[in-house]
């Protein structure tokens, strides 16, 4: 679904970015992981095409994509409901399908109906991201990019979206997630990218991870993870 | 960077922009009816007059913060705007702004030549006013489009507007000690090069002023203005990369 060789990206004198490279398959969650400034943003932001490579390429199947960010942010001057019916229209589908979908995640999210006549502004940081999942799923997208996707969600909340995040791979959805939560990344995500100082450091399947680490609980788990990270 | 798919986009979103600025729909209501009331008072000619001159004002109304705002307040992240899109949707807000402003010119022009005509006081000249006007609309967009990327949101048009009042003040103060460039600009003629670059600054500054005193040649100043402006938002665009 997406091929990324030799990503390179440079902020000034900070080199972000120093030639990553990965692929993702179809019906597979792909957990990015990282610690603060190890280029995780950066590659999603590439990936979808809001930030430009110094280098490298992206070979991207063609597919809806969805897309939610880290901080959720909408133009002040529309309601939520006009947010869905532009994405509706940009995405050609139809109105009665597309409503029967919103109703659908809206109660999976418990993402209460009447806030879509308020601009997306006004919402509370667990609404906004709620809103940004419901947007993104809505699409049925072929590839969902997803960062820190459970930040600001409550508890309850967190295992809503993650429910939906995996049914949308179980439908065939590519998904690239990125987060700090490693309960929720070893509980859903087939596999692993771990980048350190800009460069895959460590890739593999949950299994081959487990498999190497050999945790005997919880515990070691995030420990295994945590010295993975930090190298 | 005009992607065909993304302008229906740009479109509805430029037009719910503009219906939800309380400014822009109060300024496009109380302008017919301040004209049926200058209209009724004075003349047809003279509401015509006083619109000619100050329509393109209304452009300049429409694309405040029309790319700032968007592009630091995080509303581009967004699924509608991946791959790039975002720099489609910028671009073509320019044509869909001079669009809709253009077609409200238009409208309300009909209605005054109409009323003019049916009082026998329309002059045909006045057809070609309304096309400075509108280039000079045109101009104030892609201007304080290209302003938006180097200033923070609000201040493109503000800037302008500074700008303009500068320039009539330096005008003032100076027909105090030398009157020639006055006599010049109400001639509509500029027989040296100093006369004819000071009418350049001011046209670029000032296009509202080729409208009011019929200067066609000035058009030629607002349109080269107008394509700097736009290679200039083009140039800014091509850069431009959505960072947190």
């Amino acid at each position: 679904m997406l091929r990324v060789d030799g990503l390179r990206k440079s902020y000034g004198p900070v080199r972000a970015l120093r030639g990553v490279g990965f692929s993702l398959e179809r019906g597979r969650i792909t957990a990015l992981l990282g610690e603060n400034g190890a280029g995780k943003t950066t590659t999603l932001r590439i990936v979808l095409g809001f930030l430009a490579p110094d280098a490298g390429t992206i070979e991207r199947a063609a597919g809806r994509v969805g897309y939610v960010p880290d901080q959720p942010a909408f133009f002040p001057w529309l309601r939520g409901r006009a947010i869905l019916d532009l994405t509706r229209r940009s995405a050609g589908a139809g109105r009665e399908e597309w409503e029967a979908r919103v109703r659908d995640l809206s109660a999976a999210l418990r993402f209460e109906a009447a806030l879509l006549g308020r601009p997306p502004r006004t919402y509370s940081a667990g609404n906004a991201k709620k809103f940004a999942i419901l947007q993104s799923l809505a699409l049925e997208p072929d590839l969902l990019v997803a960062d820190e996707p459970f930040a600001t969600l409550d508890p309850p909340s967190v295992k809503r979206a993650r429910d939906l995040i995996v049914a949308a791979r179980d439908r065939g959805a590519a998904v690239l997630l990125s987060s700090h939560m490693l309960a929720e990344m070893t509980r859903m995500s087939d596999d692993f990218i771990v980048l350190r100082r800009g460069e895959v450091a460590a890739r593999s399947g949950l299994t081959e991870f487990l498999e190497r680490a050999r945790p005997a609980s919880a515990g070691e788990v995030e420990a295994a993870f945590l010295g993975l990270l930090q190298g | 960077m005009f992607e065909k798919d993304v302008f229906p986009l740009t479109a509805r979103l430029a037009w719910l922009r503009l219906r939800g600025s309380r400014l822009a729909v109060a300024a496009a209501a109380a302008l017919p009816v301040f004209l049926l009331a200058l209209g009724l008072k004075e003349s047809p000619s003279a509401a015509l007059r006083v619109f000619l001159l100050f329509f393109p004002y209304l452009f300049l109304l429409a694309s405040q913060d029309m790319s700032a705002s968007e592009v630091y307040g995080g509303g581009l992240e967004n699924v509608l705007f991946l791959d790039g899109r975002f720099r489609s949707y910028l671009w073509q807000k320019n044509l869909v702004l001079a669009a809709v402003g253009g077609t409200y010119a238009c409208a309300v022009f009909l209605g005054l030549a109409a009323w003019g005509l049916g009082r026998g006081a329309f002059e045909p000249a006045s057809v070609l006013q309304l096309g400075l006007g509108l280039l000079a609309g045109a101009y104030y967009i892609a201007a304080a489009g290209a302003l938006g990327f180097v200033l923070r949101a609000g201040s493109n048009v503000v800037v302008l507007l500074l700008a303009q009042a500068a320039a009539l003040i330096g005008l003032i103060l100076s027909t105090t000690f030398r009157t020639g460039f006055v006599d010049h600009l109400a001639a509509g003629r500029f027989p040296d090069l100093g006369s004819r670059l000071l009418f350049a600054g001011l046209a670029a500054v000032f296009p509202n002023l080729i409208v009011a005193r019929r200067l066609f040649r000035g058009g030629v100043v607002v349109l080269a203005g107008l394509v700097l402006a736009l290679l200039i938002q083009r140039a800014c665009l091509r850069r431009l990369e959505l960072r947190k």
